[in-house]
């Protein structure tokens, strides 16, 4: 046995200096965001946050023929989320089964700089869970058969489409300099309230070498924040706030239209 | 949520001009118009019993400075109320989590929307026919000689003079109470009918003491679903009070010029096209099956 670690050890040493000689440094990815907080008005109605970004120590000559990838993603705080499905009964349409998946990122905007399956395997996508059709919220209502909690999670990707929550921009991400880019996401006008991240990927040759993240906060601010805040922390002064405000608002119609 | 503040002003005014012109809450009508337009029905809901807060303020104020209100029976009917807010109010959370809310509003809205509707379009019309007739004397009602008169824990009502039974009393403040949480109405198309046909109380009464239970729960429906359900909106709420009573005005001058049977029918009529309409909803194959739901939030 001996001898055959000793061989193994001494080729990995010969294989790791012959590397540093050669000058190969981890190649990796770096990223920016243009504000890390995104602030809800009463008027906001969407924007869009650019995200920069270099690849470093990147292979001069592969740079110059553009043969990196970069993925940038940006993704909402993670919920738990219910799918239910309407079904017929006695006439009428009501919901029937329903199920629940963990962990389901409320927003999910993705910007490429080509289509996915272009930039590596379908299999290493799927591994990094990038795009729309990777997204693997783990579904917790148990007895369901697998083709029916694909169905479900079809549904699900295809309403948060629909709710334009979850969005993907092919070829989103434009390139300033070999080792510069710059990536435009979407966000939505109903984005979600929180934490979400921010997240890039980067591929040489279709294999994946890097990855970075960065967080974005997304919150309200003004007379929303204050009215949002105080109704999910404080639901009874809100509640009472409520009430007196109808008060006052009867009461002075009453002055107001004094039938005298 | 993106909505037109234009437009929910302009639904605030319309129910508004109809409440003032047919001397309805207008809750019945608020409620399914928002699920309508869109607002999810659980914030419609909410947001409903706040807004009854404002045009019955208003109007048990008049009616208490003219002493035309039993408070001792509105405050046991008030009793009634408060329980059955509570019990809403869980119902409403327990239905939400189990996906059901919506469907539970649009039954019980088809119900007694329906059921209110044709006996006031039946009513009305035999009305309009009869004074097209010859005028008949109006047959006086039987004197408290229902089921109700033999029931226990009597109590005596000086303002509207009657002894009575406090269980169903109790029982009708309940009902409306449920109704007030999950539908958002005030309850006075269940209530008013209840207390003049089923209690024996004098009509002259029975609006005054009606809107102050009503007021009472709907205060109180506001404050448990804010704190139970977050699920009260204040901005929508005053936007359709402020629609709501100015259009009120000018429905109460409209309501002069039209007799009350006249009335009674329309409104029979506006009644019954909403539970058709939310009745079409619940038959009809829905365009998208599926639907999402975030634990915690909407």
């Amino acid at each position: 046995m001996r001898p055959f670690v000793f061989i193994a050890i001494l080729f990995t040493t010969l294989f790791a200096s012959a590397l540093q000689v050669s000058g190969q440094v981890q190649t990796n990815i770096q990223i920016g965001l243009s504000s890390d907080v995104v602030e809800i008005t009463s008027s906001f109605d969407g924007t869009s946050t650019v995200i920069f970004g270099s690849i470093e120590n990147g292979n001069r000559e592969l740079l110059k023929e553009g043969r990196y990838d970069v993925v940038v993603i940006l993704i909402g705080p993670k919920v738990r989320t219910i799918v239910r499905r309407r079904e017929r009964k006695f006439g009428i349409w009501l919901n029937g089964s329903s199920l629940s998946f963990a962990d389901v990122p409320s927003s999910y905007s993705v910007a490429t700089t080509r289509p996915l399956n272009d930039i590596a395997q379908s299999s290493e996508i799927k591994m990094l869970e990038i795009g729309l059709d990777n997204l693997n919220g783990v579904s917790v209502t148990s007895g369901f058969m697998f083709k029916k909690t694909e169905t479900f999670r079809k549904s699900l990707q295809r309403l948060k489409v629909k709710q334009n929550l979850y969005l993907e921009n092919i070829g989103g991400i434009e390139f300033l300099s070999p080792t510069l880019f710059k990536a435009k996401l979407t966000v939505p006008a109903n984005v979600p309230i929180g934490k979400h991240t921010a997240r890039a990927f980067l591929f040489r040759d279709g294999k994946f070498i890097s990855s970075k993240f960065t967080e974005m906060r997304v919150k309200k601010i003004g007379f929303e924040q204050y009215t949002y805040d105080l109704a999910n922390r404080n639901g009874l002064l809100y509640g009472i706030i409520a009430v007196l405000v109808a008060i006052a608002t009867g009461w002075i119609a009453s002055l107001v239209f004094r039938k005298d | 949520m993106s909505v037109d503040v234009f437009v929910l002003f302009g639904m605030g005014a319309i129910i508004g001009f109809l409440s003032g012109m047919f001397g309805v809450g207008g809750g019945f009508l608020m409620t399914p118009l928002l699920i309508f337009y869109n607002i999810p029905p659980a914030v419609a809901v909410a947001t409903g019993a706040n807004q009854i807060i404002a045009s019955s303020f208003s109007g048990a104020l008049a009616h208490f400075k003219r002493g035309t209100l039993d408070l001792k029976l509105g405050i046991m009917l008030l009793l009634g109320g408060i329980v059955g807010s509570v019990m809403g109010v869980y119902l409403f959370a327990a239905l939400r989590d189990a996906g059901q809310l919506d469907l539970t509003i649009s039954i019980l809205y088809v119900v007694f929307l329906g059921t209110i509707g044709l006996l006031m379009l039946i009513e009305s019309l035999n009305a309009i026919r009869k004074t097209r007739g010859q005028t008949e004397p109006r047959k006086a009602l039987p004197r408290n000689r229902n089921w109700i008169s033999a029931l226990p824990f009597k109590m005596r009502f000086h303002r509207s003079q009657l002894y009575l039974s406090v269980i169903p009393v109790l029982g009708l403040g309940m009902l409306v109470g449920i109704l007030a949480s999950i539908m958002g109405v005030g309850g006075g198309f269940v209530m008013v009918p209840a207390m003049i046909y089923l209690l024996r109380v004098p009509t002259n009464v029975v609006i005054g003491t009606s809107l102050f239970q009503i007021m009472f729960v709907s205060i109180f429906t506001t404050i448990a679903q804010a704190s139970t359900n977050h699920t009260v909106d204040i901005v929508l709420a005053v936007i359709l009070m402020v629609g709501g009573v100015i259009g009120a005005q000018f429905g109460a001058q409209a309501g002069r010029k039209l007799k009350g049977e006249q009335l009674r029918a329309l409104l029979a009529i506006i009644v019954l096209a909403v539970c058709l309409r939310i009745g079409w909803g619940l038959i009809a194959h829905p365009d998208e099956l599926y639907s999402l739901s975030v634990m915690g939030s909407f």
